[in-house]
């Protein structure tokens, strides 16, 4: 049985990772265009992804939108979370049921729905009508991870803050926000790659001011078809690698393991 | 009993604003005293110690403490320490952060902050565990943790909810001995809030009994196991038979127990003259008859014995007499004779019987 297992894993392993070893020899390779296994190696793919204004637009605009959008998904799904783990009101079902609408409706038809309405406010290829859009996107899945937590939360940690002296502001801050933040992070990572991964929308709505890497390497798959796209595969993948192995040793310290 | 230091009279707290959790409380707690409230869950002893903490606002009545009217007061504003079934330690802060917390957030001096945590945590034996996060600490040890926060900032009283229930029995019991050691020490008013009334026995000054949110019968714990003011408190405070009888008033000193026939009691009882009433014998105080002459004062029933629970130091029999259920609890050593089915004499001094009202009983047969 175990050893059953143990096969099992690692073939998910190797469909895993199959991928990224075309991906990454193929980012260095001489070719013109994808060819596997490569005829020859260079880094010349690297610094034409360096040089390539619209490349480096793309990437900036990635990261921002990215950020922009984590940022507003938690001012919104914080308080919401709380709003509704902690007090009942009229409607409470069918408001659940609106934030998490995102999540059920097709990415095309919400895409679709973005265009019309951004086009009316004039947003459409802007980084403002990128976050917003996004935002909507990654609202759902930080409203539950944060939900999550919150229920986790023993409430009898802000009484005993405020049993000894410290005000609803002071307990919010010093007690109920550090507890939290192990799920606020989760919630604001998802939000963040969320954002940095989705392509339909950016498709739509980016334009050419706007353009996300998602939608810029898809162009280019269309359009140029040249091994640059693998560059920013390969790079993309070491900086998630790196940020996952941060996120880990910070794991470690027992101050982050939030009991 | 010493002036009132902390009042609470008449406090009432209804949730829904049809029933009452907390029903017209009325007590009063002298300085340095150390009360329990004593009652099974839902009976309203929490809520009442979330009021008195401030957690929870009373729907009338009124707390006091030294004579200041706390009860619209923020819990941020009293002077109260609690400590939690839980623990409720901050996860994210080491032990020594732990306390000082109450400390920094009523702005004491930066100096003292740090020497008046060390002094508490070496007062709860955890100097050495300082720099640990609570998970990283044993129940017992987050426990003490819990005590040093919750007395750092010398509050008037200290409010314990269920501080043992989820640590062992034995580490219970040390945790008893070491909570009365500092109450000695600091001598500050505790509150305790308990369901186990043995640690209410051993570790109170009084008991306060809870009931339906009503106080049943406050008193000192002999006073409350020997002498309860209702059935209710006698079955919760331990083991007990109880008989319905009736008191004839012209028979002083007599009580006629239904099936069972007249019995001597004592004639000091305080006990309604007439009417309906309730007998109660802790089983401890049953003794075999073998053991003692008959010497004519003490009541006699033949019991016949159905069960036998052996805890070691005693031995609890369980059977009948005139067909009414029995338990006696025997000492280990007088009780090697005893086997199923065998009938013996038991017998009790009118002392040992306490009368009391008839009420229906807590766990119906």
């Amino acid at each position: 049985m175990e050893r059953i297992a143990l096969v099992l894993a690692v073939v998910v392993a190797i469909f895993l990772v199959a991928p990224l070893a075309i991906i990454v020899p193929m980012s260095f390779s001489t070719a013109i265009s994808f060819e596997f296994p490569p005829p020859g190696y260079w880094t010349g793919y690297y610094a034409r992804y360096l040089s390539d204004r619209s490349w480096l637009d793309a990437t900036a605009n990635s990261f921002i939108i990215a950020c922009g959008s984590m940022i507003l998904t938690l001012i919104v799904a914080v308080p919401a979370a709380f709003g509704f783990v902690r007090y009942r009101f009229r409607g409470k079902g069918a408001i659940n049921l609106v934030m998490m609408a995102p999540l059920i409706v097709p990415h095309v038809v919400t895409a679709l729905g973005y265009y019309g309405f951004l086009s009316l406010a004039a947003l459409t290829g802007t980084r403002a009508g990128m976050i917003i859009a996004h935002t909507v996107l990654s609202i759902p899945v930080a409203f539950l991870v944060v939900s999550a937590a919150l229920k986790g939360f023993d409430r009898n940690l802000e009484r005993a803050a405020m049993n000894a002296g410290a005000g609803p502001l002071r307990t919010f801050f010093a007690v109920t926000l550090p507890v939290l933040r192990p799920g606020i992070l989760v919630g604001a990572l998802f939000a963040f790659l969320q954002s940095f991964n989705e392509a339909v929308v950016a498709i739509f709505i980016a334009g050419r001011d706007a353009a996300t890497l998602p939608k810029k390497m898809f162009e280019s798959i269309r359009l140029e078809s040249d091994p640059v796209i693998a560059v920013v595969s390969t790079l993309l993948t070491g900086a998630i690698l790196i940020g996952v192995l941060v996120s880990l040793l910070f794991r470690q310290k027992p101050a982050a393991a939030g009991g | 009993m010493a002036e009132a230091y902390l009042r609470l009279r008449d406090v009432t707290k209804s949730y829904d604003g049809k029933t009452n959790a907390v029903d017209g409380i009325a007590i009063d707690i002298a300085r340095g005293e150390f009360v329990t409230l004593l009652g099974p869950s839902g009976s309203g002893k929490t809520t009442t110690l979330m009021m008195i903490a401030g957690f929870e606002t009373p729907t009338s009545g009124a707390i006091a403490l030294d004579g200041d009217d706390l009860t619209a007061r923020k819990p941020y504003h009293r002077n109260i320490g609690m400590v939690f079934q839980n623990y409720a330690l901050f996860p994210h802060m080491t032990a020594a952060d732990n306390v000082m917390f109450p400390l920094k957030m009523r702005r004491f001096p930066r100096h003292e902050i740090r020497a008046r945590a060390e002094r508490m945590l070496a007062l709860v034996g955890l100097t050495r565990f300082a720099d640990r996060y609570p998970n990283e600490l044993s129940g017992g040890q987050q426990q003490r943790v819990a005590l040093a926060r919750g007395l750092v900032f010398e509050p008037d009283v200290l409010l314990l909810d269920e501080p043992l229930g989820a640590l062992d029995k034995n580490l219970r019991q040390q945790m008893q001995v070491e909570i009365k050691r500092i109450h000695r020490e600091v001598g500050i008013t505790m509150i305790y809030v308990t369901h186990d009334q043995t640690e209410a026995m051993t570790m109170s000054d009084r008991i306060a009994v809870f009931h339906n949110g009503r106080i049943e019968q406050v008193g000192s714990p002999l006073e409350v196991y020997n002498r309860p003011a209702s059935r209710f408190v006698g079955e919760f405070m331990g083991d007990s038979n109880f008989f319905s009888g009736r008191i004839d008033p012209a028979r002083p000193g007599w009580v006629e127990l239904d099936a069972i026939g007249p019995v001597r009691i004592a004639a000091t009882d305080g006990s309604p003259p007439g009417g309906e009433v309730d007998l109660m014998i802790r089983p401890e105080r049953l003794r075999l008859e073998v053991f003692g002459a008959d010497d004519g004062v003490r009541n006699v029933f033949l019991m016949s014995i159905e069960d036998l629970i052996n805890y070691g130091d005693s031995v609890l029999a369980l059977g009948t007499a005139c067909g009414q259920p029995l338990r006696a609890r025997v000492l280990g050593s007088e009780a090697t004779a005893l086997c199923r089915g065998m009938s013996v004499r038991v017998s009790w001094a009118p002392g040992d019987a306490h009368i009391l009202p008839r009420s229906s009983p807590l766990y119906p047969a």
